[in-house]
């Protein structure tokens, strides 16, 4: 399924096209993503916000291919040409960890709790680069420096005796160690406490700009979204319903549901949405936001496409899936 | 009281406890207990089983026994037997390295190929040829030991010649040990191979849907990189203690191969023994066998203490 | 801002990351048949395990159905040593008694021994990890420290060495055995009682004044079931096999005839020396074969649980 309105402005460093992920489970088949669509332009942040299990996280991993075996994955996604999608599992191991890494949640299950962090940072050196040991250890605690945590004999710690917090700067300097060109982090704040995450969340934004590169945020953290991202693409379950500028889309939502999920922060009145998400396993047709929408008629029976509006105040172009546009 | 202390004490009782259960054992089972200390079928004249009786302090109070007891353990002295006419400790300690010669490379042969190959299992599951492995391991992990041996023996010595039928040497050079350890040695191999190999295998299965292993995978690590740079170590170390355990079993089972295939050790000391009711041997033989394992499971101990971090940096 | 709804939908895609794991052999049966589509679908563990069950079910059969299916009274004596004919399915043992019918009355025995002893190991090691797990402090470093100490002891010496003395009969060395198994099943059901014990309708039931006897057993007990299942599967493969053992040596009780006693007969009576392979090999693939049929289903039964576990 194809777009609709103009090519973007600079040809995209990563670009996700029909992505549709689904699982075979006993309870029937889960429809996690359906037909994603998203650009990642060269040195900028797009963070993807919606709801816990909407499938942003879904979509983040389809990227690497580090979903399991029982699920089955249409769409494409092109990064240097090349349909990571098609690539094999070696091919894979080669793009992981150096042109593009990934960060998930939980950072004290994600690392090796009886490994040493920073072997566990020097790894993707040993791995990608063939470096000697002790120049990639000398270099994982050179990281482990920039991101704060030289002193205290952090290095040489285990996950286990570390907070939360220090592992979850751990993993980022092991996704970092190698610059890559696309950083993908996956609920960075989960777990951390408001100012932790948001240290956490501008380093990350720190180091892209560093290095140059992009990041895609995954969160269901609103205000973190909008203050760290350029653009915002706002999913609800497993589609994208709004793509624009973070802080247009914040100032004037235009799909109903953005209103909706802006209305629920605390700054704007903490009103509920009513109703709950429908589920993914027999999604009803049309618009999915259809039964809980404060503005619905008879056409939104239908799935609606994905279209674009000028907004002429605005640097770019929004992205709705509304049939009121 | 520190857990290494805590541990070093059970280690003690145990111990303590083998011993004391040595001396209970032929005081309290029905029957003379000069019988039970001496053996069956003993022929002796009435003026020396008197001597004996004295000897041995049978008439004397229990605790004055128990001492008497503790002291000859000390001494090294395990008592005397009738049937073999020599000293327990002098049998024991000759049999004994036969015994060793044929389980020690076996089990470690055994664990190495075993935690290698059931990891490796364990990791690619899926695998067709990994499900026939893991069957026919399984078949042999179910199958007692010495029945195993039996078969083979009939077929391999027996019917094709291809390996003496008994002892451990004929003419004494090295070859011809080596030929006649072969078949038993193989066999105590497989058994104590197929024991770690599900063991392992189990391990690396859980390990293998963790966190940690589908970051080392974000990360770039490919396949078996990802199984020896992290899941393996991480599954190895429950279970350091399991197989230490599983050294007592392996041992067991090794005395069972001895006896099927004829060999000059503490299997075939034990059973003939059995057959002659000569009980001062089972004793000792049981003794030093439970000595040797604890001494097995307190390096194993050690060992997991020194290798898991979470341990040591309590 | 709140998590608006979390429930199914996670808990599907959570379930799904699970089960990928399993179902990578998988294929989508075309067979022609519902059977041959069952089988197709199901995955190898379950098939296994559903081997594993029909086999123990054979083997359970053949020993409440012994009078049935024996041809002969087994102490009824024939021409000894005949080889295996139309007459005698396995032939005769050195006493002329038919080995087919020796076989199918042995699994009696060779069963009680290793239902009782396994019986007996879970008791006790219930009741042990039941009152370590619960209680706690003091009562659980002592009982852990004993469950330690009977770790260490190689069990099949020591039960050679009491045999030797004892010469029981098949329930004594159920018994002996039951007395020294139980250390694994106790540390498994302490380490759910544990977790059990935690959680907060039992930290209610406490508070409320109910007796600690009442809770173990109204609400600890039946969440640790599932537990000891497998533990208890696993625990009659490993009185079966030492039975074999024990027997081979010998020690078993001479009145009875189990399957570890008919190879050491075999053995010991010029079975193996002229040759009368059928003698052995029959119990002790009967042996190989159900310690498999408990040990398939006893696995499957703990990747079960570990995998719930792994979802919670």
């Amino acid at each position: 399924m194809s777009r609709l309105g103009a090519a973007p402005i600079d040809d995209p460093l990563l670009r996700v096209e029909g992505l549709s992920v689904s699982f075979d489970t006993a309870m029937g088949r889960v429809r996690a993503a359906q037909d994603v669509c998203l650009d990642l332009l060269k040195g900028e942040t797009l963070a993807i916000v919606g709801e816990t299990g909407c499938g942003k996280s879904v979509v983040a991993n389809s990227i690497l291919q580090l979903i399991p075996g029982n699920a089955s994955v249409q769409g494409r996604v092109i990064f240097s040409g090349r349909d990571l999608l098609s690539l094999s599992e070696r091919e894979m191991a080669e793009i992981r960890g150096r042109e593009i890494a990934i960060v998930f949640q939980n950072p004290s299950l994600a690392l090796n709790p009886i490994i040493k962090a920073e072997e566990q940072i020097a790894e993707p050196l040993q791995i990608h680069s063939h470096l000697p040991r002790s120049l990639s250890i000398q270099m994982a605690k050179d990281m482990l420096r920039r991101l704060g945590l030289g002193v205290g004999g952090v290095a040489e710690s285990f996950p286990f005796q570390l907070s939360g917090g220090m592992n979850q700067r751990v993993m980022i300097a092991a996704a970092m160690i190698l610059s890559p060109r696309i950083i993908i982090a996956d609920e960075p704040s989960k777990g951390l406490d408001r100012l932790l995450a948001r240290q956490v969340a501008e380093e990350l934004s720190g180091l892209r700009d560093k290095m140059d590169a992009s990041l895609l945020l995954i969160t269901h953290d609103l205000l973190l979204a909008r203050d760290i991202s350029d653009r915002i693409s706002v999913m609800y379950s497993g589609e994208v319903v709004e793509t624009g500028e973070s802080q247009a889309v914040f100032d004037h939502p235009l799909h109903p549901y953005t209103k909706a999920l802006l209305d629920c922060l605390p700054q704007r009145g903490f009103h509920p949405i009513p109703g709950a998400s429908p589920s993914m396993i027999d999604p009803p047709g049309g618009c999915k936001f259809y039964p809980r929408c404060r503005y619905k008629h008879d056409k939104c029976m239908q799935r609606p496409d994905m279209t674009e509006k000028r907004c002429p105040n605005e640097g770019m172009d929004r992205e709705v899936r509304c049939w009121l546009y | 009281m520190s857990l290494s202390g805590k541990k070093a004490l059970r280690y003690l009782v145990a111990l303590f406890l083998i011993f004391s259960l040595n001396f209970a054992i032929p005081r309290s089972m029905p029957g003379d207990p000069l019988t039970n200390l001496l053996g069956e079928d003993v022929m002796l004249t009435d003026s020396y089983v008197l001597e004996l009786r004295a000897k041995m302090g049978l008439d004397r109070s229990w605790p004055e026994q128990y001492l008497e007891y503790w002291r000859d353990i000390l001494k090294l002295d395990l008592g005397y037997s009738f049937h073999l006419h020599r000293s327990v400790s002098d049998i024991i300690f000759e049999r004994m390295k036969w015994t060793l010669l044929l389980a020690v490379p076996a089990l470690i042969l055994g664990a190495v190929l075993g935690a290698l190959s059931g990891a490796r299992a364990g990791w690619k599951s899926g695998s067709c040829i990994h499900k026939m492995e893991t069957a026919f391991f399984l078949a042999i992990y179910c199958t007692p030991p010495y029945f195993l041996s039996l078969i083979v023996l009939y077929l391999l010595s027996f019917k094709a010649g291809l390996f003496p039928l008994k002892g451990f040497y004929s003419t004494g050079s090295a070859v011809d040990i080596a030929h006649h350890l072969f078949l038993p040695m193989t066999m105590m191999t497989l058994f104590s191979l197929s024991r770690n190999y599900m063991i392992m295998r189990g391990s690396v299965l859980q390990e293998k849907g963790s966190l940690y292993a589908a970051f080392a995978r974000a990360k770039g690590l490919y396949d078996e990189e990802i199984l020896f740079r992290h899941v393996f170590k991480n599954a190895l170390l429950p279970i350091i203690t399991l197989l230490a355990l599983d050294f007592g079993f392996i041992l067991s089972g090794a005395l069972f191969i001895e006896i099927v295939f004829s060999m000059n050790g503490m299997g075939s000391l034990i059973y003939d023994a059995l057959l002659s009711r000569d009980y001062p041997i089972l004793q000792g033989s049981f003794l030093i066998i439970t000595i040797m394992v604890i001494s097995a499971n307190l390096m194993a101990d050690l060992l997991y203490s020194r290798l898991d971090p979470r341990v040591r940096w309590q | 801002m709140s998590e608006i709804n979390p429930g199914l939908d996670t808990d599907a895609i959570a379930m799904a990351i699970h089960e990928g794991e399993e179902s990578k052999c998988k294929k989508d049966g075309e067979g022609r048949t519902a059977l041959a589509r069952f089988i197709k679908k199901t995955s190898w563990a379950a098939k296994a395990s559903g081997l594993g069950l029909a086999l123990f079910s054979s083997f359970l059969a053949m020993a409440a159905l012994s009078s049935l299916l024996a041809p002969y009274d087994p102490w009824i004596r024939f021409e000894p040593y005949l080889w295996p004919g139309e007459e005698h399915l396995l032939g005769t043992n050195d006493l002329g008694q038919d080995i087919l019918s020796e076989l199918i009355y042995g699994s009696r025995v060779s069963l009680i021994v290793g239902f009782g002893a396994a019986l007996m190991a879970t008791i006790i090691g219930t009741a042990v990890g039941l009152f370590s797990g619960y209680f706690k402090g003091t009562v659980d470093e002592i009982l852990m420290g004993l469950t330690d100490i009977f770790l260490m002891i190689p069990q099949i010496p020591l039960i050679i060495v009491l045999a030797a003395f004892l010469r029981p009969s098949f329930w004594m060395v159920a018994l002996l055995m039951g007395s020294l198994w139980w250390t694994s099943t106790a540390r498994v059901v302490r380490s759910k009682a544990l977790q059990v014990s935690e959680m907060g309708y039992v930290r209610a039931k406490r508070a409320l004044g109910f007796s600690s006897l009442h809770i173990m057993l109204s609400d600890v007990l039946p969440n640790i079931c599932h537990v000891v299942m497998p533990k208890f599967l696993l625990s009659i493969a490993s009185a079966m096999i030492a039975e074999a053992s024990i027997s081979f040596l010998g020690l078993g009780d001479p009145a009875t005839k189990s399957w570890g006693m008919m190879i050491n007969f075999a053995f010991s009576r010029g079975g193996f020396i002229n040759g009368y392979w059928w003698w052995y090999l029959a119990p002790g693939l009967c042996i190989t074969l159900f310690v498999m049929s408990v040990v398939l289903v006893g696995h499957f039964l703990e990747e079960k649980e570990i995998s719930t576990l792994r979802l919670e």
